[in-house]
């Protein structure tokens, strides 16, 4: 290991040189880790705010059809492992009317802590109690203040046949998008029974939530396939927000790409700079008998050890990076990724090799007959 | 039983620089033999092709034509990795200039070969070190980086390095240029019970017919080409 320890005399005998192209290589694998890491985040959040309260692959009766079976709720859980919750739902349209003012409501019934599991109501209450005994409703904040309903209040709903049902309000939820809160309302499914007039085992879809949102759209054909039901997946249905998320996956890929590219050159410059003023020392080296291979291993080193330094001073500072957005002013953190960063760490790390390729070559190439001769 | 090839055999070498109308005849045809064991020496005159004819022997540069043999083993014939080998483990080189490494101790350089060759260094090696930098005047000098000496200290260092690794032959060029005649006489002493105790090979390069006198053998050469190659009669009578 010769090469290795020639090339951490030549570093050390550099401070300034080796601590400049370190601190380089540190501030580009720290934007690395903080870019990426806040991107990740960024759309880990804006992918939860969008489907982490809501169904992200939905059963419905297939052409002919109007209900589904409530076991296939079970049989979704017992088949598919990526499904997390599973719960079967009875949903109706009502209206409600106070004097010449009237509201349209989409109401979902269905088992308490089936729809918990969905919709996470029990942790998103802002008035009242996450319960749903029969002819009990939950509704949204934008709907209670728009009608000056709350808690314990009795709601009188237009029902599609004609019928008027009357429901004791539980409480008040507020699922953070403001048409959910004026439109959605939760009843037991045995009160959306009994406004639909449906039989006991008869609903209108399944809702499934999976523990990989980006599985939905394979998931709802597996489930299509084995259930007699249509499968919709929230991916179908939120195209426009998928291409968003591509596309500011594809701005960081870039970013980073021409972050890893001025690392690359300014490691590559830098060696090239220390191979020309080594070359006595090489020459020297060679004329005592060095190989060609060792010799020229001694950049490579030089670049791994500067490339390490960078790496692991850079994943530190992406990490401080983070935790001082912890105290910036916006709605989500970042979380450092440590999958990203492994591939960051490998990724400086290579790119230090690869920079160090030419000046090592130059140097295995050189005659020491050059350097004697030069005196 | 087969006879023992010569250490070392120059045989028609020739160096040529450039080519067309402005080639350099640096050596025109060059041969000789030289045997274990002795301590030879080359004059001639600045720019006569002395420095050249060493190191195209010492394995640094190639001969345009001509022929460079070790033990009989033809060097024309090897990798730059054998030649590497070579120069390593049978050849010590003394060049004009130090050539120390200025990021490492004295000690350091003195073992460099030793540790190119993947060698570990023992304890009767750092002892022999120790009496070869206490003969060298040197001595305490060991962890001092080699910067931090003179230009005189530095050159005796680099005769410490090539005599550490105990090699073959030593090749010298103009070994003691840079020394006073007090520590150029102790040098050539140093040589001398080298060779008589190890049989270690010297060929010295030098212009100074004063030191050459100090050898066995003395090759002269002239305009590119050996002139004269003769026992030293002066020293030989010296020693009967």
């Amino acid at each position: 290991m010769l090469s290795l320890r020639i090339a951490a005399r030549f570093l050390k005998t550099s401070p300034g040189q080796s601590a400049l192209i370190i601190a380089g290589i540190a501030v580009g694998i720290a934007t690395q880790v903080f870019v990426g890491s806040l991107i990740t985040s960024l759309q880990a959040d804006l992918i939860d705010t969008t489907v982490g309260s809501s169904p992200h692959v939905t059963l419905l009766p297939p052409d002919g059809e109007t209900t589904l079976p409530g076991s296939y709720a079970e049989r979704v859980l017992d088949s598919e492992p990526l499904a997390t919750d599973a719960v079967a739902v009875r949903d109706f349209s009502a209206i409600y009317a106070d004097g010449d003012e009237s509201l349209p409501l989409s109401v979902k019934g269905g088992g308490a802590a089936g729809i918990d599991g969905i919709y996470g109501l029990s942790g998103r209450l802002v008035e009242g109690a996450y319960t749903l005994a029969d002819d009990e409703i939950l509704v949204g904040a934008g709907f209670a203040e728009a009608t000056g309903v709350g808690p314990g209040d009795e709601l009188s709903l237009l029902l599609p046949d004609g019928r008027t049902g009357a429901y004791v309000v539980s409480g008040v939820f507020d699922l953070g998008a403001a048409a959910a809160n004026e439109r959605l309302a939760f009843t037991a499914a045995q009160t959306a029974a009994a406004a639909l007039g449906l039989e006991t085992d008869a609903y209108s879809a399944i809702e499934v939530q999976l523990s990989d949102v980006f599985a939905s759209t394979e998931v709802a054909e597996r489930l299509a396939s084995e259930l007699d039901a249509v499968a919709v997946d929230w991916q179908a249905t939120n195209e426009e927000l998928l291409s968003g998320l591509q596309a500011q996956s594809g701005s960081s890929a870039m970013i980073q790409v021409f972050v890893l590219v001025a690392v690359a050159l300014g490691i590559a410059s830098t060696l090239a700079i220390s191979a020309v003023q080594k070359t006595r020392q090489i020459g020297i080296l060679k004329a005592m008998g060095m190989g060609d291979g060792p010799a020229g291993r001694i950049f490579l080193w030089q670049a791994a050890l500067l490339g390490a330094g960078g790496t692991t001073g850079g994943i530190a500072l992406g990490y401080a990076l983070i935790w001082g957005f912890s105290f910036a002013p916006v709605p989500f953190s970042i979380r450092p990724e440590p999958q990203f960063i492994a591939i960051s760490a490998v990724v400086g790390i290579s790119v230090a090799l690869a920079s160090s390729v030419i000046p090592a070559r130059k140097t295995s190439r050189l005659d020491p007959i050059e350097v004697i001769q030069s005196g | 039983m087969a006879e023992r090839a010569p250490l070392l055999v120059a045989d028609a070498l020739e160096k040529v620089y450039g080519s067309g109308d402005i080639a350099t005849r640096a050596l025109k045809g060059v041969s000789f033999t030289l045997e274990a064991g002795e301590f030879a020496s080359i004059v001639g005159q600045s720019g006569s092709g002395k420095s050249t004819l060493l190191n195209l022997l010492g394995l640094l540069d190639t001969p345009t034509s001509g022929v460079v043999r070790y033990n009989g083993e033809d060097t024309g014939a090897l990798k730059p990795s054998g030649r590497a080998e070579l120069r390593n483990g049978l050849i010590g080189f003394v060049f004009q200039f130090h050539y120390l490494l200025p990021e490492f101790s004295v000690w350091e350089n003195m073992v460099m070969p030793r540790l190119i060759a993947g060698v570990a260094v023992n304890d009767a090696e750092r002892r022999r070190g120790e009496e070869l930098l206490h003969l060298l005047g040197l001595a305490g000098l060991g962890d001092k980086n080699a910067n931090q000496l003179s230009g005189g200290q530095k050159q005796r260092v680099a005769i410490g390095r090539a005599l550490m690794s105990e090699p073959e032959l030593i090749l010298a060029d103009e070994p003691t240029g840079n020394l006073d005649s007090s520590n150029s006489e102790a040098v050539y002493e140093l040589f001398r019970r080298v060779n008589a105790e190890r049989g270690t090979t010297f060929l010295i390069v030098t212009h100074d017919r004063r030191i050459a006198q100090q050898t066995d053998r003395i090759l002269e050469v002239l305009d590119g080409e050996l002139v004269q190659d003769v026992p030293n009669d002066y020293r030989s009578a010296e020693k009967d």
